[in-house]
């Protein structure tokens, strides 16, 4: 750092009469640009690049953490056992399950929070605050909050279900039922904030379009499908995209909750990147599951883009 | 009448919704204010959402939590890393906006082109070489391992670098006659204009910090340096577990999300829906 800063300086301070202004403030240029982007680039290389391309690298070998020199190349031995990993492919049904039921529950409920707040005059505040509440929690307080509260034999969801006449339910200690409840839980957190999106959006349409298309007799339905919807488009592919991504990387709900079970019902690649790398020190196979999985979040990511983002620029 | 019905309707499903999002937070805080066996005792009435009918009693739950636990230290661990985050990549990321939006130098095309390429990479999937990296830098279980993956974010250069475009150069330019470098026009113009944008990225890395817990769990052995987040799970795994002392600790980590949102929440929107269009 001390000696690019003197080179910097020398670049400055010391300037030759045969080189040409333009030449050296160009120099210049390049020096004080560079020296602005350092700390950025050294944060983003350590942490970001260098670990992207290191897990591309060590995919391709039997590292294991606790005997770094024995290390050998392998070629693509790792992904062919993990094509035939019975867990990886459990892993990856779950969150395909994940995904498919979180972006409808929680962005039509955080549009329908907002149609609902956009709407009523009087205690939207309150209104408002409740819906949002949530979201103040980070996941981990909510992963435990609701650890209790869905206690199958002393929690207060199943003491409320026999109050009213309902049998009590196993929860998160059943297959079939824990990854419904992460679910669940995930969108209740998520919807509150997604809700003030959408309402920013809401507000942005111009009351003309509704008043024009009252005159044109559309009642309220019609004007929700002709007027709000087209013109909550921008606002609705944001969202959705952005829960989309989030969702892929679920991790930190099963790791509180249920530890990826009952029976692995609820692990996610995330987490069993996690284990195998972390817990169990593989950090060969990890990385072929992150370059594998890495890879299909990121295809999901530029197909999306393509997909929205046409008349991007940059 | 028809009118009345729907306002009706409309009413009554607002209140519904506005219960199932709220009681969790409610029964969580009343929790922490009551002895431990009144909170299974109260479970089949309303009173499972009020705190102990004796106020001496409120604070007991917190006293009995800050005994076992050395909760100050983890607190002050959170807010230490917190604000570390905040302050860092509010600079960090600003001054590579900076470079990119007004300076022109070699292979600043190339380098945008790269750190928009990084946006695509899912941060999570690659915490195991992450990992790899942090023990060769022999920065395990130090405060450095938690602050500095947080302190530089393809998001928030590209928010910094849009915003700083936007800045009319003529006051730029005026410094500039009058020699002033580059990093004083940065610190003494660009960024006392940029107050929205600090706002928005400062407030979104502060929730970032406050709220990380995987990376936190996997660098950090020594339980004196955990942020809340990480002691939250071992209090809730260490024998023996009272739910009031629990309800307690998730209380005390959520006051401080409920302030920044109270104050923020204005930042929060607009840092979203701008750069939402901006990427659009």
């Amino acid at each position: 750092m001390k000696n690019v800063k003197g080179i910097f300086r020398g670049f400055t301070g010391v300037r030759p009469k045969a080189r040409s202004t333009i030449q050296s403030s160009a120099l210049k240029e390049n020096a004080t640009g560079f020296l602005f982007l350092l700390p950025a680039l050294i944060v983003l290389g350590l942490f970001l690049f260098i670990p992207a391309m290191m897990s591309l690298y060590y995919s391709f070998t039997d590292y294991y953490m606790l005997t770094p020199d024995l290390t050998e190349f392998i070629g693509l031995e790792n992904f062919r056992t993990l094509l035939s990993d019975a867990t990886f492919r459990t892993s990856v049904g779950n969150i395909f399950q994940f995904v498919l039921f979180i972006m409808p529950i929680q962005v039509g409920t955080a549009l329908g929070l907002a149609l609902l707040v956009n709407r009523s005059r009087r205690g939207t505040m309150f209104y408002k605050i409740a819906y949002f509440s949530p979201v103040v929690m980070s996941l981990v307080v909510v992963s435990v909050l609701w650890l209790y509260i869905l206690n199958p034999a002393s929690g207060l969801l199943n003491e409320i279900l026999q109050t009213i006449g309902l049998p009590a339910q196993p929860f998160l200690s059943s297959p079939n039922q824990a990854m419904y409840v992460i679910i669940f839980v995930s969108a209740w957190q998520g919807a509150g904030y997604q809700m003030l999106i959408f309402l920013a959006g809401l507000q942005n349409i111009p009351e003309e379009v509704y008043e024009a298309s009252t005159i044109d007799g559309a009642n309220k339905w019609q004007q929700f499908l002709n007027v709000t919807l087209p013109m909550l488009k921008p606002t609705s592919l944001l969202i959705l995209t952005t829960t989309l991504i989030d969702a892929f990387k679920l991790i930190i709900q099963p790791m509180v909750m249920t530890q990826g079970g009952p029976l692995n019902s609820t692990l996610t690649p995330v987490y069993y990147i996690f284990r195998t790398g972390f817990t169990d020190r593989q950090i060969g196979f990890a990385s072929a599951l992150t370059v594998m999985y890495g890879g299909i979040i990121i295809i999901f990511t530029v197909l999306q883009r393509k997909f929205v983002g046409g008349d991007k620029n940059e | 009448m028809n009118n009345k019905t729907t306002s009706f309707l409309y009413h009554f499903l607002s209140i519904l919704l506005a219960i199932l999002f709220i009681f969790p937070l409610i029964w969580m805080l009343v929790s922490s204010m009551k002895p431990e066996a009144a909170i299974y005792s109260d479970m089949g009435s309303l009173e499972a959402f009020l705190p102990s009918m004796n106020v001496s009693e409120w604070l007991m739950p917190y006293r009995e939590i800050f005994n076992r636990f050395n909760i100050i230290r983890y607190l002050g661990n959170s807010i230490f890393y917190a604000l570390s985050v905040t302050a860092g990549s509010i600079i960090i990321n600003s001054l590579a906006g900076y470079a990119f939006a007004t300076i022109d130098f070699k292979g600043k095309k190339l380098l945008f082109g790269l750190m928009i390429a990084l946006l695509v990479i899912p941060g999570e999937t690659i915490i195991i070489t992450k990992f790899v990296i942090t023990e060769r830098l022999g920065i395990l279980n130090t405060p450095l391992a938690v602050i500095l993956p947080l302190l530089a974010t393809p998001l928030y250069i590209y928010m910094f670098t849009i915003f700083f475009r936007a800045i009319s150069t003529e006051l730029q330019e005026a410094a500039m006659l009058e020699g002033a470098t580059k990093f004083k026009i940065y610190w003494k113009i660009m960024l006392p204009m940029s107050k929205p944008a600090i706002a928005t990225v400062g407030t979104l890395s502060f929730i970032m910090s406050w709220n990380d817990y995987i990376w936190p769990l996997m660098v950090l052995t020594d339980s004196e340096t955990y942020p809340l987040q990480v002691a939250i799970t071992n209090i809730n795994n260490t024998q023996p577990v009272y739910t009031n002392q629990v309800m307690a600790i998730l209380t005390i980590s959520t006051i401080p999300l409920i302030l920044i949102y109270v104050f923020f929440q204005k930042h929060l929107v607009q840092g979203l829906s701008s750069s939402g269009t901006g990427v659009k």
